[in-house]
């Protein structure tokens, strides 16, 4: 995927690394539920894991998100929308793989119409294995994300922007040329991307 | 059993499509097989004068060794509650065409759609036979049964070859949390 020099792209300043402190601790998710995953998500959300505790709260809309979280099964019309969707939120942000059908495609391995490897179209910043994942276990990948932010790794939203035109032709492979609107030039000036 | 009101209700219809081949499948479901140029008649008949109000569905079966398609017609009706499935054969070739039931139920326009989406069957009278919910589909039509869907989703979609590496990673991250 590239050639980035991972030391440029984690460098960051001291007031990233502040910023980063704060943002650690109030991600809020876009409640954006694709495939059969989302079943998970109603006791995650509620009292007996309460992911709240973390500072991880669902939300409506892309342009207020954070994380992007991909639970299950993505078919070529909802991978349109969910570009879409991702190219609307706005910068830092994160996406997770929920799930084996984001990873190979899962039960959906012989599938014409889902899509199987999810990081060939969005730049995945972290994966949960598992059909479905338990709550713990995505209780355990939110840490995990938490973690990697706070120390700085979890950049892979800037690569997006440094490969768009990999993930482009990606996707226009399977669904054709779709203007989308999104201003990489500004946006990589706007980030300062190195 | 003796299945009287099905059998009386076969007779109804043997008084007009003569040729027809009836049978009881089991209680309050009948099969028929009739010649693909009567279905429409057929069908008229069924909504207007033998009180079937209800189109349930239409089903496609492809039965690529007699090189036919086979189109199942499900009809329902309230009064009688007996469930009617008309069987027609049409030629399998890459764009079959047949007539469409629209005129006479109007959601037969989308169940039609789906069937020209998945078999590429055209029906003929139906105005709207656009993409139903394959709305980026390219290549031929996924449900036939000489379409390889192994081939199309590698080729479209790639597959992700295992590798070994991951293992080690997640087993040292499993040793991690046994010590924590």
């Amino acid at each position: 995927m590239g050639d980035l020099k991972k030391g440029k792209l984690t460098h960051r300043t001291v007031w990233e690394k502040i910023a980063d402190k704060l943002r650690k601790r109030s991600l809020w998710m876009l409640h954006y539920c694709t495939g059969c995953g989302a079943v998970e998500l109603p006791p995650t959300m509620t009292s007996r894991f309460d992911m709240e505790r973390f500072g991880i709260v669902p939300y409506v809309t892309p342009r207020q998100a954070d994380i992007l979280l991909v639970t299950g099964y993505l078919s070529v019309k909802t991978l349109k929308r969910l570009i879409l969707v991702y190219e609307q939120m706005q910068s830092p942000k994160w996406v997770i793989g929920f799930g084996s059908c984001t990873i190979n495609g899962g039960m959906y391995w012989n599938s014409y119409a889902t899509i199987k490897q999810l990081d060939n179209y969005l730049p995945v910043d972290l994966y949960i294995a598992g059909c479905m994942p338990r709550p713990e276990a995505i209780i355990r990948g939110f840490n995990r994300l938490i973690e990697d932010i706070d120390n700085g790794s979890a950049q892979n939203w800037k690569k997006y922007y440094l490969n768009y035109e990999f993930y482009k032709k990606n996707q226009e492979y399977v669904f054709g040329e779709v203007n989308t609107n999104l201003d990489i030039k500004s946006d990589i000036k706007r980030f300062k991307i190195k | 059993m003796d299945y009287e009101r099905e059998n009386e209700f076969i007779k109804d219809i043997k008084s007009v499509f003569k040729e027809v081949v009836c049978t009881v499948k089991r209680e309050r479901r009948i099969e028929i097989e009739l010649p693909s140029e009567r279905l429409f008649e057929f069908a008229t008949r069924m909504q207007k004068n033998w009180d079937y109000p209800h189109l349930s569905a239409i089903s496609c079966v492809d039965w690529i060794k007699e090189n036919q398609f086979e189109l199942v017609y499900h009809f329902w009706s309230y009064n009688k509650k007996i469930l009617v499935s008309a069987k027609i054969r049409i030629p399998r070739e890459d764009e079959p065409h047949f007539e469409s039931i629209s005129s006479l139920w109007q959601p037969a326009k989308f169940f039609e759609r789906d069937i020209h989406e998945m078999f590429g069957v055209v029906f003929d009278g139906n105005d709207d036979l656009e993409k139903f919910i394959l709305t980026e589909w390219k290549g031929s039509p996924p449900m036939r049964k000489d379409f390889i869907t192994r081939k199309y989703s590698i080729e479209f979609y790639g597959e992700r070859k295992y590798n070994p590496e991951w293992m080690k990673e997640l087993k040292k991250l499993g040793d991690s949390n046994d010590k924590n």
